[in-house]
């Protein structure tokens, strides 16, 4: 219907006609539309409430400026909820680097079988936190769970012992379980540069004498430093988005209360909404913020050489 | 190239460490959705289950209504798992079928503003849920869509086009154009073309996203927990519900945990290749 007039040229680069900017509005339209009503204006009310007082228990909605971000300065739970939050990123980025980087070297070297270690290895990922965090709940468990079972098999007094008695153990209880669904990304990242490293450079390397640890580190790991730096990104963000898992182990406890479940709590349940906004973009702004760190070092060290 | 014993010794730990690492937790779940409750406390502990039932399952099916109060269970998970299913298919198929569309028109169509609207779309990725949830709840109580199918759909496929729009655009732009020049000039339109010629052609992509999508849904908590608290209440909103304050009933999780896993763990083993090549694609942006 479109192709009478099409100039040979035009046909070089795409298939253009002049029906194409209708066509192409009718087919991007459910999509405009759709993240237009439920991303982009509610991402917009949540910066325009942010400075206004937002609760169905008061009347009105007066503007109130930087007072909600203010506010947050003087929130001890807040606080709190920050520093567990910046101890879930620093547990889970280091553990989900190093182990998932030497985790995907592993697999790299396995000949037989490694499609299945492969779906293996990626089968917590695919699974719902709420599911990790309920298998963890029940090995966690003081009385019966497997944790402490294995601890007493091999003599260890841990009859009945509670994992989430004190903040570090139960800090890194909940780590774990995030770290277990998280680090199959990094496997998958850093294995899939792993494969694109040519394989003569291994070979000139073995005969110049080179170790396989001197490969590791001299050959694998700068050949891959960049999809490193996109794992750590990820797992930056996933980290500071650590709800499932905390909700379900520790429910409301401050003592491992992520920024989310603070979140949560004071918008769901004190019904303080635009107060809830402001945290929201505050942490939106910070993970990105840090995650921008890796990208920026990255390409700061990769600039010069 | 020669491994040496010690080397091959050292891989062969290490895929047994990791292998134990990441099913342990899943074996335990399943070994303990089929042990009875009285040997729950066993110390020493079993690691293989010694005594075999299905009370469990059966009580999550209500067939075998142990005490009080659990007929409540099995209409309680039937509703559950039928949420589950329908909000993460409905939402799968819409979430694709948009993207599809709008992928192949961000590609290979010519119209103002083009570039915009795809850069807008897609940098909503680095934007976290979280961040639209209470104007959305606000949104959705003012339509009276809270706790219905529609509204949780409409919000997963907001939360899961852009990632795969991504990956469906990087799909087409992949394709050779000559084959659609070729239909063109045999006097196909824009439409027929997308429909007959490019979309069996990128079965993969397709297969990719909607994995994607699907399971991003299947899994959600956060959107169910304030979206959908009762009539629509998934799995993953119900399995802790199991846990009270007072009495954590382990057998009825394990079992109900068990239900939740097999699609994943389907989709794992028999299409983890279309799933590691869309967590590559959705991780690099």
């Amino acid at each position: 219907m479109t192709a009478l007039a099409v100039p040979e040229v035009e046909t070089e680069h795409r298939i253009a006609g002049s029906g194409d900017a209708v066509l192409g509005y009718c087919m991007i339209a459910p999509l405009i539309v759709t993240m237009a009503a439920l991303v982009f204006f509610p991402l917009a009310a949540t910066v325009w409430d942010s400075l206004h007082r937002v609760n169905p228990m008061q009347p009105g909605t007066p503007f109130v400026g930087i007072a909600n971000y203010v506010n947050m300065f003087s929130d001890g739970d807040l606080g709190r909820a920050w520093a567990n939050t910046f101890i879930y990123v620093l547990i889970a980025v280091s553990i989900e680097t190093a182990f998932g980087v030497l985790a995907a070297a592993l697999i790299n070297h396995v000949r037989i079988g490694r499609k299945w270690l492969l779906a293996a290895v990626v089968l917590p990922w695919a699974l719902p936190a709420v599911v990790n965090a309920v298998i963890w709940l029940w090995i966690y468990q003081p009385g019966a769970g497997l944790l402490n079972g294995i601890l007493v098999a091999f003599g260890l007094p841990f009859d009945n012992h509670v994992w989430f008695n004190d903040r570090a153990s139960a800090l890194i209880a909940v780590a774990v379980v995030h770290i277990w669904r998280m680090m199959p990304l990094t496997v998958v990242i850093a294995l899939a540069a792993m494969q694109s490293i040519p394989g003569h450079l291994y070979e000139a390397a073995r005969i110049d004498g080179a170790t396989r640890s001197q490969m590791f580190f001299k050959i694998t790991l700068p050949l891959i430093r960049g999809a490193v730096a996109v794992a750590m990104t990820n797992a930056t963000v996933t980290a500071f988005n650590l709800f499932d898992e905390a909700w379900v182990l520790a429910s409301s406890s401050l003592e491992t209360r992520p920024i989310l479940v603070q979140i949560y709590m004071e918008t769901f349940q004190n019904l303080r909404f635009s107060y809830g906004m402001a945290m929201s973009l505050t942490v939106t702004v910070v993970s990105l913020l840090v995650s921008l760190v890796y990208v920026v070092r990255v390409y700061n060290t990769t600039r010069y050489e | 190239m020669q491994p040496g014993i010690g080397h091959r010794v050292v891989v062969w730990l290490g895929v047994a460490l990791l292998l134990l690492w990441s099913l342990g937790p899943i074996y335990w779940n399943l070994v303990s959705s089929i042990t009875p409750s009285a040997d729950f406390s066993a110390r020493p502990i079993h690691f293989f289950p010694e005594h075999f039932t299905l009370h469990h399952y059966l009580r999550l099916a209500g067939v075998d209504v142990g005490s009080l109060g659990e007929t409540q269970v099995w209409a309680q998970f039937r509703a559950a798992l039928w949420n589950s299913v329908l909000t993460s298919l409905a939402s799968t198929v819409v979430c694709v079928a948009m993207s599809a569309l709008g992928g192949y028109a961000f590609t290979r169509l010519n119209f103002p503003g083009r570039q915009t609207l795809f850069i807008a779309v897609v940098a909503t990725l680095a934007i976290p849920g979280y961040a639209v949830l209470i104007p959305l709840y606000r949104l959705m109580i003012s339509l009276h869509q809270v706790d219905t199918v529609t509204g949780v759909t409409a919000i997963y496929v907001s939360a899961y086009l852009p990632l795969s729009l991504w990956l469906l655009r990087s799909v087409f732009e992949q394709l050779p154009i000559s084959l659609e020049e070729a239909a063109q000039l045999d006097g196909a339109g824009k439409l027929y073309i997308f429909f007959r010629i490019v979309l069996p052609l990128v079965g993969p992509g397709l297969t990719a996203a909607s994995i994607l999508t699907f399971l991003g849904a299947w899994g959600q908590y956060l959107v169910p927990l304030v979206f959908s608290p009762s009539a629509t209440k998934p799995l993953t909103v119900l399995i802790p519900e199991f846990a009270t304050k007072n009495f954590i009933d382990y057998g009825l999780i394990t079992a109900a945990g068990s239900i939740a896993i097999i699609i994943p763990a389907l989709v794992v083993v028999f299409l983890n290749r279309y799933l590691v090549s869309g967590l590559l694609a959705g991780s690099i942006k």
